[in-house]
């Protein structure tokens, strides 16, 4: 194992963690019900590094990425369901990433957020017209790492580590009303499906193939789930506890994108401010070309098609074809004017829905031996997916009343 | 698994990726093709790969939307350029070869060759 390869993946999976959804429902969640929900936070996070372990042990020990066996595993009718379902789920994430980016852009220049929606778009396109797979991700994961700034600004508005070392023991506040513990459900359910985003199964599994991994790189892959996954959670956790500090006591919701730089910019000023602007900028954008290709990377394998960013973009013409149009729909979604932050919601309800169709087969391809041989998963493994794939079970099911019940959280 | 040897049809062979022999993706098994009749041993004579192989694995309704979006071709692969069957199906010849590229070299001739790395 190459120490230099195993650090810059782990800094990757750190800066890479984190996108517009977990941004703005650890914003919210913080203000609302203070460090009550780290848990579920961290939970969530226990449940990616479970599956995306899997999905890089499929990748490196069958040598086919999740989409290709989940269609042989789920025959070609349900195969055709997990696909359209996850399309949907995911060009609505990419186009709420999308959205995100332009709102930064805008903050950043001024410029009208129209326009700087399709700049934004045109580079990200460029970036992966231009840079091959390695570099996109190393290039996105590491500026992602501005984001730390979040968990400098936690320390320097000296932290009640206490009462945040107690959100992680699972909990329901005390004293909620009906209509507030149905919220902070919703709120539950949407942090589960924003941590384990079904794109990122998909594209995690697909860069293994992208990098040639083999069973050699079986301990780096378990590594890179834990530690830099855990680390990326901790990002999410602290803007959940700069936000149950800064804004909770003042009563400020924060709505907007921006209002999660804050954070930042109250203990470090506008030097601050630029620094987490810039790191969102990033996070962002890297989660939206993951949400792009991790479409691309579905339908090219559900058909056979060649695919890779491994690959020259001529090489891979239907792969490279895909791409450019779900790209150009995001921005088309996000051109109709509607409001990235209702998108987000969009996002988080649509993708806990797909989330068990999507993890079910990932969980039995993992535990099958015919494919992975001495690598299946273990009793402990099992033990560990099945209860995951419980959890987002129960989270998917109770999702839409919970929606409709609190009006998309607002209570 | 061999190609010559008994193997389950649909939870062995059906939906695999397809790898040609320079390692490149070239389809799926979307059908296969046997030979023989009745009272006689089947024998598996080709994979059908192509959209309009689909007819039979799909309602009436959605095959009709198949072949309007994604059109009706089916390619035969004949099991004699099977090499193995694993988590994936490699063949001993070339997808252009074998009729199994067209698409892929139908789209390329529309992709700029400039830019990237």
């Amino acid at each position: 194992m190459n120490p230099l390869e195993l650090t810059l993946g782990i800094m990757t999976a750190v800066g890479g963690f984190v996108d517009i959804s977990e941004l703005v429902f650890a914003a919210k969640a913080g203000s609302m019900f203070g460090y009550a929900l780290i848990w579920v936070f961290a939970l969530s996070t226990g449940g990616i590094m479970v599956f995306g372990e899997m999905s890089g042990r499929v990748a490196a020990v069958a040598k086919q990425p999740v989409f290709n066996l989940m269609r042989h595993r789920l025959g070609l009718k349900l195969g055709l369901i997990t696909l359209f379902a996850s399309l949907i789920a995911n060009l609505i994430t990419c186009a709420a990433e999308v959205g995100g980016v332009a709102l930064i852009l805008r903050y950043l220049t001024g410029a009208p957020y129209a326009l700087m929606a399709i700049v934004g778009t045109a580079v990200l396109m460029a970036s992966m017209w231009v840079l091959p797979f390695k570099w996109i991700e190393r290039i996105y994961g590491l500026l992602g790492l501005f984001m730390l700034a979040f968990i400098a600004a936690l320390v320097a508005i000296h932290a009640p580590w206490g009462k945040i070392a107690g959100g992680f023991v699972p909990q329901i506040p005390h004293g909620l009303s009906t209509k507030e513990l149905l919220v902070f459900a919703y709120f539950a359910v949407a942090i589960v499906s924003a941590v384990m985003f079904p794109y990122e199964a998909y594209f995690y599994s697909s860069g293994g193939i992208e990098e040639s991994w083999g069973p050699e790189d079986l301990p780096m892959n378990k590594i890179t789930c834990t530690v830099g996954f855990g680390l990326g959670s901790l990002l999410s956790i602290a803007i959940l506890a700069s936000s149950a500090q800064l804004f909770g006591p003042a009563n400020v919701g924060p709505e907007l994108l921006g209002s999660s730089a804050l954070e930042v910019a109250i203990p470090f000023g506008w030097v601050g401010l630029l620094i987490a602007l810039l790191g969102m900028l990033f996070a962002i954008s890297g989660a939206a070309i993951e949400t792009c290709m991790a479409n691309a990377y579905s339908i090219s394998q559900f058909f056979g098609w060649e695919w890779g960013r491994h690959r020259k973009p001529w090489d891979a013409p239907r792969f490279t074809v895909t791409w450019i149009v779900l790209f150009l729909a995001a921005l088309a979604i996000i051109l109709t004017g509607v409001d990235p932050m209702q998108l987000v919601e969009y996002a988080v309800l649509f993708s806990i829905l797909v989330l068990p169709l999507t993890y079910l087969p990932l969980l039995l391809l993992a535990g099958d031996k015919s494919y992975m041989k001495d690598h299946a998963n273990g009793r402990f493994g099992k033990a560990l997916g099945w209860f995951y794939f419980a959890l987002i079970t129960l989270a998917a099911l109770g999702a839409l009343p919970l929606y409709f019940l609190t009006s998309g959280g607002q209570g | 698994m061999t190609p010559s040897g008994p193997l389950k049809v649909v939870s062995q062979l059906l939906d695999l990726p397809l790898i040609d022999c320079n390692g490149n993706y070239c389809g799926i098994v979307d059908d296969v093709a046997f030979t023989g009749g009745a009272g006689k041993d089947a024998r598996l004579d080709a994979l059908l790969v192509g959209p309009g192989a689909y007819r039979g694995r799909m309602p009436r309704w959605a095959m009709w939307l198949v072949a309007k979006v994604a059109g009706d071709r089916i390619t035969r692969v004949p099991m004699a350029k099977v090499k193995s069957i694993g988590s994936a199906v490699e063949l001993t010849a070339a997808a252009e070869k074998l009729g199994l590229h067209n698409a892929e070299d139908r789209v390329r001739k529309h992709i700029p060759r400039v830019g990237a790395m």
